[in-house]
């Protein structure tokens, strides 16, 4: 039991900091973020329709279905527009 | 046996948390602890927690009109003027102790089962096409999760002072089931 607890704590531990660097949201103030608007052209234009996009932190939190249908979360980074690994990178 | 089971007089411990009420017990804990740890994002493991969770309280809905004795609704929903009435006796120290359910504790049954099957119910609901992405239905989930959390909270605190009150491990009774028998002056 307390080697199966050590071994989840390692593994939390050794996780952590690789969450952390795919969490690549802006630490720019929001007067340097792209307007949501030119986010949502850009996914319009890739044949997405956009549900809603939320503003979390650095990122935007993208919910949208694709062109095939599927429901799709997603982040971008809110100064750069560049997509980022965790949808949920803004709200740790 | 624990020795937290025995009567002070002697009596042996009687049965009263049958083996379904116990096991949707934990696995309802265990669903919403789950829940709670993987709240951000929404994942596989979140779905399923949350569906687990509904699944339980169905179950649980009907083997509380056609379950055991202590099972039933009928045997410790109790009227808002009864369970206050419990909850003043609790501030002054007088309460008496139940076998079953008091009728605090079963408010708080109803309360939390309420509450785990309507934040699932919202948290299914983003994942169909029509709520998928729908902020108002996003927040009214994340506010029932956080209701449920106080009243989780609230169920230990209660769990907490009616083992404290009347000397017996409410806890340990809820995995073997058993309890001490009734004294004069408890509901049996």
């Amino acid at each position: 039991m307390i080697r199966v607890l050590a071994i989840a704590g390692l593994a939390v531990l050794v996780a952590s900091p690789s969450f952390a660097a795919s969490s690549v949201c802006s630490s720019a103030p929001a007067s340097k973020f792209q307007p949501k608007t030119k986010l949502e052209s850009m996914l319009k234009g890739a044949g997405m329709s956009v549900k809603l996009i939320k503003t979390e932190k650095g990122c935007y939190e993208v919910y949208a279905v694709d062109k095939a249908g599927k429901k799709v979360n997603v982040a971008y980074n809110a100064e750069t527009l560049k997509k980022v690994a965790n949808p949920e990178a803004g709200e740790q | 046996m624990a020795a937290t089971d025995m009567a002070p007089n002697g009596g042996n411990p009687v049965r009263v948390w049958d083996p379904f009420v116990r096991i949707f017990h934990w696995g309802l804990a265990a669903s919403f602890l789950v829940a709670y740890l993987t709240r951000h994002g929404g994942g596989t493991l979140h779905y399923w927690a949350g569906g687990a969770a509904a699944a339980l309280i169905l179950l649980r809905v009907i083997w509380g009109i056609l379950g055991t004795r202590y099972a039933r609704f009928s045997q410790f929903v109790r009227s808002p003027l009864t369970i206050i009435g419990y909850l003043r006796a609790i501030i002054v120290g007088n309460e008496a102790r139940y076998v079953g359910h008091n009728p605090a504790g079963g408010a708080m049954i109803v309360a939390l089962m309420l509450a785990m099957l309507a934040t699932a119910t919202t948290g299914y609901l983003q994942t169909t096409d029509q709520f998928f992405g729908d902020e108002g239905m996003q927040k009214l989930h994340d506010l029932l999760g956080n209701g449920l959390l106080l009243l989780v909270l609230g169920h230990l605190a209660g769990v907490a002072v009616a083992s404290l009150r009347h000397r017996e491990n409410l806890v340990g009774s809820m995995i073997t089931g058993r309890k001490r028998p009734p004294a004069p002056g408890d509901v049996p």
